[in-house]
Order: structure tokens, then sequence, then C-alpha cells
């Protein structure tokens, strides 16, 4: 725990210069630690696949690093209260969801977020699968503990859909849009994905966990066959590699400043804002259930979020649970 | 005169640039929206101007309206199931929250539990889903599965008794 905190703090430093030389002498002063130990964290932070560059006389900088979504680098000038100060990081896993699951379980801390490299199961909705390559997307979990009843919780998935897409246009520039009840498409196409699963005993919320797959340096070629022509990578639409660490801090800030909101004065703005960056109202849709497809205009949606659709006849239909198709 | 459409992209650009406050006055009616410290935008005044706006705002409220007719028939129901069972012996899961019942994980999979099963306070009997958030429903109290009230995909209200346990 000592050594970890020693590294950030030694990368912290680094990081500050912006590319200038910082003296061992000044490192080992302000962390008050030796030369040897400075020299073991510097190997560390290589291995993590930072680039320093060590020179006689001037000191250590970092030339370069690692697109990497470790805890260290998402820290790094995270500015945030609660929403990933605890970060649990793992190169491969299952899915994020599976050990967020867990993790709230065991009573971690609201905030705590879960990230992995690599998910070889990640989980879609109705036990679709989502594919999550290597080194090429964020996947992530947040847990909060939000103190309101169950019934409302629905509405912290249109939440975190809005703060995607605002963290989305800070980082890159690119314009994206929400599909009920959070995509996330641009240009029609799918970038990001949200499913979200709660924890609840009697009338009380454990825990809200909020799985975010984000399609961030895919390359076109890598997508599979079968989702080619419904996905999309920022990569692709902002025509250029992005820094994952980066984005994902935006997405943590901008949720977190959401999610306060919300807590404090409910559901109106973000729901305001959900409908600003929504593509379907207004528009035909299909809404596909387990128990059929339903036709219509998509007309808005109801304080808590479900979806009213006004079919041919003028007839509006309350929509919970739907894949939509916007005609 | 602004259309709600516009209103919602005027709120978006407004979001998403530097400006705190705007305010767009035209023929009586103002739009004028305001960021406060936690960069949110306040709607009370383009309310207001909605309602000096009878006609084109008349097809909003209506969906609302008929969204509580809908909503106050579902009790109705549930009352009814409610009469069927009347066994007060019998233990009832209700649903935390409206939204659709899945009585299995994933389409192709089996059913959580069926009639007849032995459930204990941790078995997982459905999952209720509403706006993409899922919510596995654990059984919470121990005993036989009697009954399935509701049929996979059904859309269940609040508090609605799903299973029967004895």
């Amino acid at each position: 725990m000592v050594a970890t905190s020693m590294k950030q703090k030694m990368l912290e430093m680094l990081n500050g210069q912006e590319g200038q030389f910082v003296s061992g002498q000044k490192i080992s002063e302000e962390l008050g630690c030796s030369r040897t130990a400075i020299w073991k964290h510097i190997s560390e932070l290589r291995k993590e696949g930072y680039e320093v560059e060590a020179v006689q006389k001037k000191g250590y900088r970092i030339t370069s690093t690692p697109n990497h979504i470790t805890a260290n680098e998402v820290k790094l000038g995270l500015n945030t209260k609660h929403l990933g100060q605890n970060i649990v990081y793992q190169e491969s896993v299952t899915s994020t969801q599976e050990i967020a699951h867990r993790l709230a379980y065991d009573d971690v801390p609201e905030g705590t977020i879960v990230t992995a490299e690599e998910q070889t199961a990640g989980k879609g909705r109705l036990g679709r699968n989502w594919h999550s390559p290597k080194t090429n997307g964020i996947w992530v979990s947040l847990i909060l503990r939000p103190k309101i009843p169950p019934q409302q919780a629905p509405q912290l998935t249109l939440l975190a859909a809005v703060g995607v897409v605002k963290a989305i246009q800070k980082e890159t520039g690119v314009l994206a849009e929400i599909k009920w009840p959070n995509d996330v498409l641009v240009n029609g196409k799918k970038v990001v994905g949200i499913l979200t699963e709660l924890q609840a005993e009697s009338d009380q919320i454990k825990s809200v966990i909020i799985g975010m797959g984000i399609n961030v340096n895919t390359s076109a070629a890598e997508f599979p066959d079968d989702i080619k022509e419904k996905a999309t990578s920022l990569r692709i639409e902002a025509g250029k590699e992005l820094n994952r660490a980066s984005l994902l801090r935006r997405i943590l800030e901008e949720t977190e400043t959401l999610y306060e909101e919300y807590l404090q004065n409910g559901f109106q703005v973000v729901k305001l804002l959900w409908e600003s960056y929504a593509v379907s109202l207004g528009k035909h849709i299909k809404a596909r259930t387990l128990t059929g497809v339903k036709e219509g205009i998509a007309r808005g949606i109801t304080n808590d979020g479900v979806l009213l659709l006004e079919d041919d006849t003028g007839e509006i239909h309350q929509i919970y649970s739907a894949d939509i198709e916007i005609c | 005169m602004l259309k709600i459409q516009e209103i919602r992209e005027l709120i978006k650009l407004i979001d998403q640039s530097s400006i705190d406050e705007f305010k767009y006055e035209h023929e009586g009616s103002v739009v004028s929206l305001k960021k406060n410290e936690i960069q949110t935008v306040q709607a009370a005044p383009v309310q207001q101007q909605v309602e000096t706006r009878p006609v084109e705002v008349a097809s909003a409220p209506a969906p609302a309206e008929q969204s509580k007719e809908t909503a106050t028939a579902a009790p109705a129901q549930k009352e009814e199931v409610q009469e069927k069972e009347t066994d007060e012996s019998l233990h009832k899961i209700k649903s935390p929250m409206v939204g659709t019942f899945y009585a299995k994980p994933s389409p192709d999979a089996d059913n959580y539990v069926k009639k007849g099963d032995s459930v204990d306070e941790e078995s997982i009997v459905c999952i209720i889903e509403a706006m993409k958030l899922f919510n596995e429903i654990e059984a919470e109290v121990k005993g036989e599965i009697v009954e399935i009230l509701v049929e996979d995909g059904q859309l269940v209200e609040y508090d609605q008794p799903l299973f029967l346990v004895k």
C-alpha cells in the first residue's frame, strides 16, 4: 500500500513537469526516500509501459505514457470526490460487472470502479455478449449507493448516458447521441453500451452497478462481421487514437457532477439534458420486446425515464424494456 | 416562436458552451437559461413560456394523461390477481419496481425457478428490468414455489405479486 502511493506520488511529480527533467535529488527530498527506492519505482513504471528517460546530472522525465487504464493512469489528475477514487484494476476479467457485484456485496465505498484491459465474457442485454477486445476500449463498472427508492434507480441509467455523451464531446469533439434508454450512438452506430444492475433488499438499495462498454480505439477491421454495420469506435469517428485514461477521467467527472445534481434536486435536469441529446424522440421507431413489436412515434419520456410510444391509432404505450430501431 | 425541439437544441448548445446565461425574447415570450455553479440548466422559465403557447404543446400533455390512465388501470388487474389467491398462509414474492418480468437469465436459458422448486432466502427467482436496469429478485424466504403468477416478458407493477411460496 505504501509502495503504491509512493509510486503514485513520483508519477505525479514527473507528470507535473510536462517533459522537463526532475532530479533524483529533488524526488528523494520531496518523497523522503532513497535513490535506490526511486530506481525501483522507475523500473516498475517502465514495466507498466511508461517510457522514462534517465540522464545523469539532469534526472528523470517521462517521454511517453502507456495507453492503459491502470489505477495509476486513471487517478492521475482525476478531479472527483468519490467516483473513481477507489479503482480495482485487472488486466483481464470475465466481466467487470461480475467483479463489481462481488465487491459491492463486500461493502466497498461508493464510487469504487472496476476496470480492465480486456473482458472475456462482457455482458450485454439478455445474456448477449459484448465484444471487448484487449486495450481497445474502456470496460468499466461504477458502484453507486444512492439513498433513493429502488423504483427510481432506472433514472440512473439515463444519467449515465448523459455523462458519457458529455465526456465524449469534451474529450474528442465528437457529437454523440442517445438512443433510448442509454445506447450512445455516433452517426447512427453504437459506440457505448450501458447495462446496470441493482442490488436491493426489500425497499432499500444496496448498490447500483453501472457497467459501460466503450469502443475507443477499435479499428474498423477489428469489429466482427456481425456487428460491423451497427458498431463504431471513437477512433473511427474522431479520426485519431485516443487516450483511454483521459477519457475515463472525463466520464467519471461528468457522471459525478450529474449524480450530485440528481441526488440534490432530482431527475428534472438530467431528463432535460437526456432529451436534448436524444436521437429517437419525434421519430418513427420500432420497439422490440419479448412479447412482440410495437411501432409508432417516440413522443418523449416520463419522469421515470419510461419511453412513450404513440401508435397509428393514437394510443400511447409505455415502454419499459425494448430494443429500439429507428425507422 | 420556438418549438420544443428548438428549446432542446438550445439547452444542448448552452450546456456544451462556456456560456453561463442565455436569454431570448420574441413577441412577448421569453426563454432564459442559466447554469448554476455545478453547471446545470434551470428550466423553470422554459415552462413558463410553454404555457403561453397552448397550440404547440397540446400534444405534449396528452401522453402524460393517457399514461396516467394506463397506470390507474393496472392496479385493478393486480387486485384481481390478489383476489384469486386468497390463501393467506402463502408468502408472496412481490416486485420492488415497475418493469419487465424475466423468468430466465437469457432467452435460451432455463427458468430460474419452476413450480415445485424449493428456494431459500438467497435464491434468485427472476429478473425485473426497466430502462436497462436489471434487478435480480431473491426469494427472501425459504420454501417451495407453488405458483408463478406472471408470464415471461410481462410488464409488472410495483408491489405486484410474482410468486407464491409455501
